[in-house]
């Protein structure tokens, strides 16, 4: 086949986003190639001898390619890594930066359930679950992952627009001698002391 | 055996995540580590883990952070702050050892016998960035087992 | 007028460290020449350079060739163990000797002064305000209805995230007063005898 020239400006800003431990390669295209670019895509377990190459993001023309199944293991750590194809020319293999799931992962808010009596407010927090390859899988909270996490929680009394913030380590959290007929508004965020992440407030 | 030890992993952490990715590009070796392979710190069996955890620390306080000096001020002072806070946990960890709450299993002697011989099979700042650039493999490693 | 040749320029003296709340500062007596402008560069070395890299030291970039008498240390003492500090001036080409704090400084010596405490009432709700101390602190606070001393209540917490946090202390009826005190995890005093008691009466 014809000699390849590795002539092509590389791919850019390659790099891991990652949700819950879903864990996807995104990278900007070369500068100034324009349409019809492909890509390749291969990754490696630290420390260990090979790299491996990805079937599915193999000649692909998007921009991102999901490797949450290769590296689902969160406690090893990874690199990517990227070549570009056009008219027979191509760039270098260009690596994103070394990954570790478990501290360069974004986590999503918990979910919140309130129930309330006239006079108190009952709130329930869930931690999101780590990315998992299909429904079928045994689910892994991200409790389990991170043993530290804690919740904080605001309550928000919408009439004198005060807002309270609780910092608990449990998943519960009463209100008590509240005004009757007030509305309330709850959002919680988790905090994982270290390594220091935070979620955003939950809606 | 059982040893609780008081130590500022917040500040650790800061500072390790601070200089982590100038720290670990210079380590262009993708094909080996010092820590996790071929034996992975999380298959340490618990009864272990006090021993091996002073032995860690005695490695990086002995071996490591000494022949990471960079041409970069600012890294320079986080590994002075990292291995102070290191020499400090290590102390602590030493005076359980006395009161005979470390003891060393076999398997914990035979992984800290491959983290050697991993270390010993690079040049000795290669093996050092190496090591300082997997701090954090250290550290999850603790936060899990806390 | 300006140094001529070869005269010495002085080191700077009265060289100490004031540390409050686990922040930390070195401060010195300005070297005087008249007419100049003396500039300043500190340095410190923890008890790891000292005994494992040959006693070296290492110098901090936002205290190099300043001209103020005061640097904070905070960022970079940051382990409990003995740390020594060194500061010269320098004119143009001239440094002085190094100046070097007499003794070792350990951050565990630092002072505590009373958590800055605000209790705001909202509905039936007490709510103590604690001003963010930094992370290594934890906080007691002990309220009590006005008037019975002997009943009190105690709340504790590991740190706080955001600036100042609210605490829901349940109002104990009537007139309640509060004390807080703050400790830190790494501070010379155990944990149960803190100083740093912050008094305040509240007529809820």
């Amino acid at each position: 086949s014809g000699e390849l020239y590795c002539s092509l400006p590389n791919p850019r800003n390659v790099h891991f986003e990652s949700i819950n431990m879903k864990n996807v390669l995104h990278w900007s295209a070369p500068e100034g190639t324009g349409d019809g670019v492909l890509y390749k895509v291969k990754y490696a377990v630290y420390g260990v001898g090979k790299w491996i190459r990805k079937p599915e993001c193999r000649n692909i023309n998007r921009t991102w390619c999901d490797l949450s199944s290769e590296t689902s293991e969160h406690e090893e750590q990874y690199y990517a890594s990227v070549k570009a194809f056009l008219k027979g020319a191509c760039s270098d293999w260009m690596e994103t930066t070394r990954f570790n799931p478990l501290t360069d992962t974004k986590i999503d808010p918990p979910m919140v359930s309130v129930s309330s009596t006239d006079r108190s407010i009952s709130i329930v927090l869930t931690a999101p679950e780590k990315w998992k390859r299909s429904p079928e899988e045994e689910s892994v909270s991200l409790l389990q992952v991170y043993p530290g996490i804690q919740y904080n929680v605001s309550v928000l009394n919408k009439k004198t627009k005060k807002r309270w913030f609780f910092s608990i380590s449990n998943n519960t959290l009463v209100v008590p001698w509240l005004e009757p007929g007030t509305a309330y508004c709850v959002s919680a965020q988790i905090h994982v002391p270290t390594p220091v992440l935070d979620s955003g407030f939950s809606k | 055996g059982a040893c609780r030890v008081s130590m500022s992993m917040r500040e650790i952490r800061a500072g390790f995540t601070a200089i982590k990715t100038n720290i670990q590009s210079r380590d262009p070796i993708r094909t080996l580590s010092i820590l996790s392979h071929p034996h992975s710190l999380h298959k340490v069996k618990s009864s272990d883990r006090c021993c091996i955890t002073y032995q860690l620390f005695t490695f990086y306080v002995d071996k490591v952070f000494k022949h990471c000096r960079t041409e970069d001020l600012f890294v320079n002072r986080k590994i002075s702050s990292i291995a102070n806070s290191f020499l400090s946990t290590r102390r602590k960890l030493g005076q359980c050892r006395e009161h005979n709450n470390c003891v060393c299993g076999e398997e914990s002697t035979e992984k800290f016998k491959q983290i050697l011989a991993n270390y010993e099979g690079l040049n000795v700042t290669s093996a050092a960035m190496k090591s300082l650039g997997e701090l954090d493999i250290l550290l999850d490693w603790m936060e899990k087992s806390r | 007028g300006i140094l001529g040749g070869d005269a010495l320029l002085p080191a700077p003296q009265s060289i100490s460290i004031l540390s409050t709340n686990m922040k930390h500062f070195l401060t010195w007596s300005p070297v005087i020449v008249q007419g100049a402008t003396v500039r300043y560069s500190v340095e410190f070395q923890g008890e790891y350079e000292r005994e494992y890299a040959n006693g070296s030291w290492i110098p901090i970039s936002e205290c190099s060739l300043t001209t103020a008498t005061i640097c904070n240390l905070t960022e970079d003492i940051s382990a409990s163990v003995a740390y020594k500090l060194r500061v010269r001036a320098e004119l143009g080409a001239t440094r002085s000797q190094w100046g070097t704090t007499k003794g070792f400084f350990n951050r565990a010596m630092t002072s505590l002064t009373p958590p800055q405490l605000r209790a705001v009432a909202d509905g039936h709700h007490l709510l103590v305000e604690l001003a963010d101390m930094g992370p290594s602190f934890q906080f007691r606070v002990l309220y009590w209805r006005k008037g019975q001393e002997s009943r009190r209540y105690s709340r504790q917490g590991q740190e706080c995230s955001p600036p100042a946090w609210h605490w829901d202390v349940p109002r104990v009826g009537g007139r309640a007063a509060h004390r807080a005190q703050a400790g830190c995890s790494e501070c010379l005093l155990p944990a149960g005898s803190l100083r740093g008691f912050a008094a305040l009466s509240f007529a809820g």
